[in-house]
C-alpha cells in the first residue's frame, strides 16, 4: 500500500486542513455516528468497539472495550460513573493529541459522547495539558458549538493541567483533577472501580476516543481488517528528530519505521546516517538503525524489548552523543519525578548524576556498571511507570552503545568533542538543581 | 455483623488463615513474619505504597509487590526477604536509595536508638555506600511551629505527616512542595503549624526529621524511665507513656488505647509537661496573717496545725470546692476530712455528673462505626474533648451521618436550647428522630453547658431505645477531667454525723480550676476563712488565708473516670517537688480523728469497697476496660431550664473555654502561640448589619464594660449569638453589643 492511498480515520475529511467548525465537520458526516450509536444502544456499541480490537492510544495499549467492561453498569454502581479524557499529552516526542484537538475537535467530542453513553457516565472530564492554551481554546469553542446544537447530552468539563508530566499517568491525573497534588495512586483498586471521587471511572486517551466514531460508522469488523493482528486500525504517528519533514502521519499499524521515516518524513536531513530510533516516546527503550524495517505494531515492538507507547517516533542521526541523549532524557525524568516513591525519587537523581559524570569524563568503569545496576535496582520496583521508564531507557542506551559510554571514560570526556547535535541541550534541571531551588530551600 | 470469611495464604512456607481483605503486612504478622514498612500506617488512611520497603514476591506475579497495598487472597503464596532473593534485593535497594541523601548524624539525632530507618538499615540495608556525590544539604532545622522542628535532610518523604494533617486531623496545614528529589515537607504558606493535634506527626515520623523542640538534644532514648499513665487534662483520658530522667519529665508520648484515643494525643496533652517546672509553682505552704498581713512560708507541721485549727474554728461549717481535676483518691481524702472530720456536707462540685448515661455506655471507638451521630454542640467538641473530634472526623470519613445541633450547628438552636432539641427528637413525629429510630447504630453526644449531667440526653437515648442496640449509646462531654469521679468520691465519703452548713466558716478550695472560678471566688468573699490547694501561686495570696502546694496529674498515683465511664489509672511519673496530698491528708486525718490510708492503693481499696463493687486497681490494667452497661430503666428527663434572660445588649454571648487555656496551659511558654486570639466570632448576618468585615477591630460592650476585639466571621454561627473565649470576656454580661469603634 502506498502512502497516498492509506486509510485515514482520525483525520478523515480534513484534506490537510481542519474541521473546527461544526458546519465543516457535519459536511463530512460528523455526529452521524453519535446518532447511530444512540439507536444501537450501549451494549451494541460496546460490542463494536470490542470487535474493532481498539487498543488504547495513550501508551499502554490496553483494549478499550475490555477496560469499559470492567466498570459496573449504572444500575449496579453505588454512585455516579465518570468518563475522563486524558489530554495531558506531555511525553517527549508526542504531539498527536494536540493535532486532533486542533484539527478535528468535534470528532473527539463525538467520541466522548459515544463512550459516555456506553458506560452511562454522569459527566466527562477532559484533562488537558496546561501548556496547550490555544488548543484548549479551540476545544472550548467547538464544545460550545456542539452544546449549542444539542449534541452534548453528557456534560463535558475541560480542566487545564498545571505543567506536570506525571499527571498524564491516569491515577495522578485523577488526583490532580480532584484538586490534590498530582501523585499516582497505588493500584489496585483500579479506576474502573475506584476512580475519580472514588467513583467508577473510564479513562481514555484523546486519540482512542477520536477513533470511536469511525468504528461506529464502518463497523468493528471492518475496522479490525485495517492494520495487523492485535494492532488494528490506524495510528497517528508523531515523527520528530533529525528528519526532513517532522509531523503527524496517520498510518495503519504494521507500517515500518522505514516507511515512516523515509517515505513520509523524507529521510534523515542532509543525507546523514540514521543511528537510532526512539519508537514510542521518550519512555520506550531505544532501537538501533538496523531495526528500521521493523513493523510498527504493539506486539512486534514488545518482542524487540521496547514498546510502541504513544507512537511517537524520534529519529536520531549519527551526530548525536548517546550519553548526552541519556543525560537529557534522564534530566527530564528527574525533573518530572513526583517524589512519591523512593526508587524513582532517588534513582532518577542518581542516574542523572552518574550520566553527568560520564559525560564530563569524571567517571570510572565501575561507575558505568553502577549506572546499569542502579537502573536494575529501580526497574519493577517503582509505584508507577515513570521511574521504570527512566531505568529502562537509560539501560537500553548503555546496552546498545556501550562502547560510546566507555569511550567517554577512557578519553576523559565526550568523544564528540563538542560536535554532538545534542551539545548543550539540557533541561531546566540544570539550573534548578544547582541554583535556584537550593537557594529557595535555604531561605 | 457476621463473621468475616477466612482465607488461607502461605508466607515463607507458613500457612495462616486470615479474614478476607486483610493486608499482606498484617497477614504476615499473623504468621509471625515481619514485613518492614516506613510509610505504611493504617491509622492514617489507606496504604499508599510510597516507600517501597514492604516489597514481597508473590508467586504468579512477575514484579515485586508492596505488602502494604496488596490484600491477601485465598491461596496466595508470598515470599518475604527471608525466603526470596528478589525481595531481599528489592528491600536492599530501597534502603540504599533512602540512605543516599540521609545524613549520617545518628549520634546526635534525637531519633537515634528508636529510629525505624536505623533499625531497618541494620537488618535489610547494604553494608556500605556506593554513592560518590555530595549529599543534598538544606537549611535546618526549620521551626514549623514553636513546638516542632523539621530537618529536611533527614526526611525520607514517607508522607506520614502530610497524610496525618490531611486525612486524620484534616487541618490541611502540612503540604509537600516541589517535586522529585527536591520534594520537601512544608507548612502551607510557611505559616506555623497551628493544628491542635500537630504533635502526633513527631511520633509518626519514622526518622528524625520531625522533632519536638521541648525534647531536642536532651538525652538518648535508652536513658529514660518510662511509665504508662493517663493524661489528666480533659475527660477523654488519653493513654500516655511518660518518659522521665532523674525524676524530670522529658516527654509525653501516646500509648494507643484503641477504644479511647487510637494512639493520638492533642498538643495540650502532649506538650504541657513544662508546667511542672514553672517558676510560679508553689513549693511550700504559705500563710497570710490577718487580712493584709505578710505572707510567710510554713513547714508542713505548722501548716497542718494551722489547718487543724481552721477546721476546728469553723465548727462544722466547712465547704469543699472541687475542681474536677482531682483523682478519685485525692477527692475521697478531701471529702473524708470534710464529711467525717469536720462533719460537714458542704460541697461545690465542678459540674453535674450523673450516672444517667450508664445504660448507654459505648467506647469512643464505636463512633467510627456508627451509622448516625448527633452532637448537641453548644461548645465545639474540640474544645471539650479534643480527641473525640478526631473520632468524629474518622466517623464521617467512614460514612457516618453526623448532625450537629447548636448555635453553630447544621440544625441551629439558641445557646442553652439543647434540652429542648432533645425533647423534640424524642417525639414521634420528628423527622431526624424517626431516622434515628430506624438506624442500627446511633450515638448521641452532649457538648456544652446545661446538660444536667447527661440527664437530657438519657431521656432521648431511652426514647430511641439505644440501650437495646449494640454499638449505640450516648456520651456526655464534661468540661473538667474527672467530674464524675470526684462526685463518686464525695458520695463514698458520706458520714451519718455530717450536716449541711448554714454559713461558710471555712472554704477549702481544691485545685487551680476552682481557684480561678469567679463563682468560687465569690464564695471566698463570703467565707470567714479560706484555704486553697493549688499548683501555682497566682493571686491566691490576696484571698486565701492558707495556700497549700498541690501536685500535678503527672506526679501522683490515682484513678480518674473518663467521659465514657472508664476508670483509668494515673501513675506517678515525675518526682513531685512538694509533699503529696495523700500523705499530708492522712496525717491531717490523724489529727482530727479520721483514719485515712496514705497510699493511693489503700484509698482505692476503701473507696472500692464502698462504691466501686470491690474492684481492684490491678483489674484496670494498663489499658482499662469499659465497665458493663447499667440496666436501663424508664428515664424522666428533667424539664429544660428556662433560657436565661439576655440583658446588656442584643447579642447573646457564648463565653467558651478554649482548648489551649486554663492554668496548666498558661504555664507552658511553648504553647503560647496556640492560646485563643482576642477575637469575637460573629455570624455573617450580624456582621453585615453592622458593616463589620472579617478581621475588623470592633468593640464589644455591655453593662458599661467594653472590650476591644477583632471580628471573626463564623459562617456556621447563628445570627444573634457571638462567641468569645473566656479569657477575653472580661466581665461582659450575657447580652452584648458589637460595633465598629
Amino acid at each position: 500500500m502506498s502512502v497516498n492511498d492509506r486509510p485515514v480515520f482520525v483525520l478523515a475529511g480534513t484534506g490537510g486542513g481542519d474541521l473546527r467548525s461544526l458546519e465543516d465537520y457535519r459536511r463530512v458526516g460528523g455526529y452521524v455516528s453519535l446518532e447511530k450509536a444512540r439507536q444501537m444502544g450501549r451494549e451494541a456499541v460496546l460490542e463494536e468497539i470490542k470487535k474493532a480490537s481498539l487498543r488504547g492510544r495513550g501508551g499502554a495499549g490496553f483494549p478499550m472495550g475490555q477496560k469499559a467492561s470492567f466498570l459496573p453498569s449504572p444500575a449496579q454502581a453505588h454512585g455516579p460513573i465518570y468518563l475522563v479524557v486524558n489530554a495531558d499529552e506531555s511525553e517527549p516526542g508526542a504531539f498527536k493529541d494536540r493535532e486532533i484537538i486542533v484539527r478535528v475537535p468535534h470528532r473527539l467530542i463525538e467520541g466522548i459522547q459515544i463512550a459516555a453513553a456506553v458506560i452511562g457516565a454522569r459527566a466527562c472530564f477532559v484533562y488537558i495539558r496546561g501548556e496547550y492554551l490555544s488548543e484548549y481554546e479551540i476545544l472550548m469553542a467547538a464544545l460550545a458549538e456542539a452544546e449549542g446544537a444539542g449534541l452534548v447530552s453528557v456534560p463535558i468539563i475541560v480542566h487545564r493541567g498545571a505543567g506536570a508530566y506525571i499527571c498524564g499517568e491516569e491515577t495522578a491525573l485523577l488526583e490532580s483533577l480532584e484538586g490534590k497534588r498530582g501523585m499516582p495512586r497505588s493500584k489496585p483498586p483500579f479506576p474502573a472501580i475506584v476512580g475519580l471521587y472514588d467513583s467508577p471511572t473510564l479513562i481514555n486517551n484523546v486519540e482512542t476516543l477520536a477513533t470511536v466514531p469511525k468504528i461506529i460508522e464502518i463497523g468493528g469488523d471492518a475496522y479490525a481488517k485495517i492494520g495487523v493482528k492485535d494492532s488494528t486500525g490506524t495510528r497517528l504517528f508523531s515523527l520528530s528528530g533529525n528528519v526532513v519533514r517532522r509531523g503527524n502521519y496517520e498510518l495503519p499499524h504494521g507500517t515500518t519505521f522505514r516507511e515512516l521515516i523515509y517515505d513520509c518524513g523524507g529521510g534523515i536531513s542532509e543525507g546523514r546516517k540514521l543511528k537510532a530510533i526512539i519508537p514510542g516516546g521518550s519512555s520506550s527503550p531505544l532501537l538501533t538503525a538496523d531495526q528500521v524495517d521493523m513493523s510498527m505494531d504493539f506486539d512486534t515492538l514488545q518482542k524487540a524489548g521496547s514498546f510502541l507507547g504513544s507512537a511517537s517516533v524520534i529519529a536520531i542521526d549519527e551526530r548525536a552523543c548517546m550519553v548526552q541523549l541519556g543525560l537529557r532524557i534522564g534530566q527530564f525524568y528527574m525533573y518530572e519525578s513526583c517524589g512519591k516513591c523512593t526508587p524513582c525519587r532517588e534513582g532518577t537523581r542518581w542516574i542523572e548524576t552518574l550520566l553527568r559524570k560520564i559525560e564530563e569524563g569524571r567517571a570510572s568503569h565501575a561507575e558505568l556498571d553502577l549506572l546499569v545496576d542502579v537502573c536494575e535496582r529501580m526497574l519493577g520496583k517503582c509505584l508507577c511507570p515513570l521511574g521504570d521508564s527512566d531505568a529502562m531507557v537509560v539501560a537500553s542506551y548503555v546496552t546498545h552503545f556501550r562502547e560510546e559510554f566507555e569511550a567517554h571514560i577512557d578519553q576523559g570526556g565526550c568523544p564528540f568533542g563538542g560536535s554532538s547535535s545534542l551539545e548543550g541541550v539540557r533541561s531546566p534541571v540544570d539550573e534548578l538543581y544547582r541554583g535556584r531551588v537550593r537557594q529557595e530551600a535555604a531561605r | 455483623m457476621s463473621a468475616p470469611e477466612l482465607i488461607t495464604i502461605t508466607v515463607d512456607g507458613r500457612q495462616v488463615q486470615v479474614p478476607k481483605g486483610t493486608g499482606l503486612v498484617e497477614a504476615a504478622a499473623t504468621a509471625g513474619i515481619e514485613i518492614p514498612v516506613f510509610c505504611y500506617e493504617p491509622r492514617i488512611g489507606s496504604a499508599v505504597g510510597a516507600c517501597r520497603m514492604c516489597l514481597v514476591e508473590i508467586e504468579g506475579m512477575p514484579k515485586l509487590q508492596t505488602g502494604c497495598t496488596t490484600p491477601a487472597q485465598d491461596g496466595m503464596v508470598v515470599h518475604t526477604a527471608r525466603t526470596s532473593e528478589t525481595a531481599a534485593r528489592g528491600q536492599n535497594a530501597t534502603i540504599e536509595f533512602l540512605l543516599l541523601n540521609h545524613p549520617l548524624d545518628c549520634p546526635v539525632c534525637d531519633k537515634g536508638g528508636e529510629c525505624p530507618l536505623q533499625d531497618l538499615s541494620f537488618r535489610y540495608g547494604p553494608g556500605k555506600t556506593r554513592m560518590t556525590f555530595r549529599k543534598r544539604s538544606l537549611e535546618k532545622p526549620i521551626p514549623i511551629s514553636p513546638t516542632i522542628a523539621l530537618d529536611r535532610e533527614r526526611c525520607i518523604l514517607c508522607y506520614r505527616c502530610t497524610r496525618f494533617s490531611q486525612e486524620v486531623a484534616e487541618d490541611e496545614e502540612l503540604v509537600a512542595v516541589n517535586r522529585g528529589a527536591l520534594t520537601m515537607i512544608a507548612t502551607f504558606e510557611d505559616e506555623p503549624y497551628r493544628g491542635p493535634f500537630s504533635g502526633n506527626i513527631v511520633e509518626l515520623c519514622p526518622v528524625g526529621a520531625l522533632t519536638s523542640t521541648q525534647y531536642r538534644f536532651l538525652a538518648r532514648p535508652w536513658e529514660y524511665e518510662r511509665a504508662a499513665s493517663v493524661c489528666g487534662l480533659c475527660a477523654v483520658g488519653c493513654n500516655i507513656t511518660v518518659q522521665s530522667r532523674e525524676g524530670r519529665v522529658q516527654r509525653v508520648l501516646s500509648r494507643n488505647h484503641p477504644e479511647v484515643d487510637r494512639g493520638w494525643l492533642c498538643d495540650k496533652g502532649r506538650f504541657s509537661s513544662p508546667h511542672l517546672y514553672a517558676e510560679e509553682r508553689i513549693h511550700s505552704p504559705r500563710y497570710r496573717r490577718g487580712e493584709a498581713g505578710a505572707v510567710e512560708e510554713l513547714d508542713w507541721d505548722e501548716a497542718l496545725a494551722e489547718l487543724e485549727r481552721l477546721i476546728g474554728e469553723a465548727h462544722g461549717e466547712v465547704v469543699l470546692a472541687l475542681s474536677g481535676t482531682e483523682t478519685l483518691e485525692v477527692a475521697y481524702s478531701l471529702a473524708a476530712i470534710v464529711r467525717r472530720g469536720a462533719h460537714s456536707d458542704g460541697v461545690v462540685l465542678p459540674e453535674p455528673a450523673l450516672d444517667a448515661l450508664d445504660p448507654y455506655r459505648v467506647p469512643l471507638s464505636a463512633l467510627a462505626a456508627a451509622e448516625e451521630i448527633v452532637v448537641f454542640e453548644e461548645s465545639p467538641v474540640l474544645e471539650r474533648a479534643p480527641v473525640v473530634d478526631l473520632w468524629l472526623r474518622l466517623a464521617r470519613r467512614n460514612g457516618t451521618r453526623l448532625t450537629t445541633i447548636g448555635p453553630a450547628g447544621e440544625i441551629q438552636r439558641a445557646p442553652g436550647d439543647g434540652a429542648g432539641a432533645c425533647r423534640e427528637l424524642a417525639g414521634e413525629t420528628n423527622e431526624l428522630g424517626q431516622r434515628l429510630r430506624k438506624a442500627e447504630r446511633v450515638i448521641l453526644i452532649w457538648s456544652g453547658r446545661g446538660g444536667a449531667g447527661g440527664a437530657h440526653l438519657a431521656g432521648l437515648a431511652h426514647a430511641l431505645g439505644l440501650h437495646e442496640k449494640d454499638g449505640s449509646g450516648a456520651l456526655y462531654l464534661p468540661s473538667t477531667p474527672n467530674p464524675r469521679g470526684v462526685a463518686e468520691a464525695w458520695e463514698a465519703a458520706a458520714d451519718e454525723s455530717s450536716h449541711q452548713p448554714e454559713q461558710i466558716g471555712l472554704l477549702l478550695v481544691s485545685g487551680d480550676e476552682a481557684a480561678n472560678d469567679p463563682a468560687i471566688r465569690k464564695l471566698a468573699e463570703r467565707a470567714r476563712r479560706t484555704v486553697a490547694l493549688t499548683l501555682f501561686a497566682g493571686d491566691t495570696a490576696s484571698w486565701a488565708d492558707l495556700v497549700l502546694p498541690a501536685t500535678s496529674y503527672l506526679e501522683g498515683e490515682g484513678t480518674m473516670r473518663n467521659l465514657e465511664g472508664r476508670l483509668q489509672r494515673l501513675r506517678r511519673v515525675a518526682a513531685a517537688p512538694v509533699r503529696p496530698e495523700l500523705s499530708w491528708l492522712a496525717e491531717l486525718g490523724e489529727r482530727i480523728g479520721v483514719t485515712l490510708p496514705a497510699s493511693a492503693t489503700g484509698i482505692f481499696a476503701e473507696l472500692s469497697a464502698k462504691a466501686l463493687d470491690g474492684i481492684s486497681p490491678s483489674s484496670l490494667g494498663d489499658r482499662a476496660p469499659l465497665p458493663a452497661r447499667a440496666k436501663a430503666g424508664p428515664v424522666e428527663a428533667p424539664e429544660p431550664e428556662a433560657p436565661p434572660t439576655v440583658r446588656g445588649g442584643p447579642l447573646e454571648l457564648i463565653r467558651y473555654r478554649a482548648l489551649f487555656s486554663g492554668p496548666v496551659v498558661e504555664h507552658v511558654p511553648q504553647l503560647a502561640f496556640q492560646r485563643p486570639l482576642p477575637e469575637v466570632e460573629i455570624s455573617a448576618e450580624d456582621a453585615d448589619r453592622r458593616a463589620i468585615a472579617d478581621g475588623d477591630d470592633v468593640v464589644v460592650r455591655s453593662n458599661g464594660i467594653s472590650v476591644k476585639l477583632r471580628a471573626r466571621i463564623n459562617a456556621a454561627l447563628r445570627p444573634g449569638s457571638v462567641r468569645i473565649a473566656a479569657e477575653h470576656c472580661s466581665e461582659l454580661a450575657l447580652g452584648v453589643q458589637v460595633s465598629r469603634p
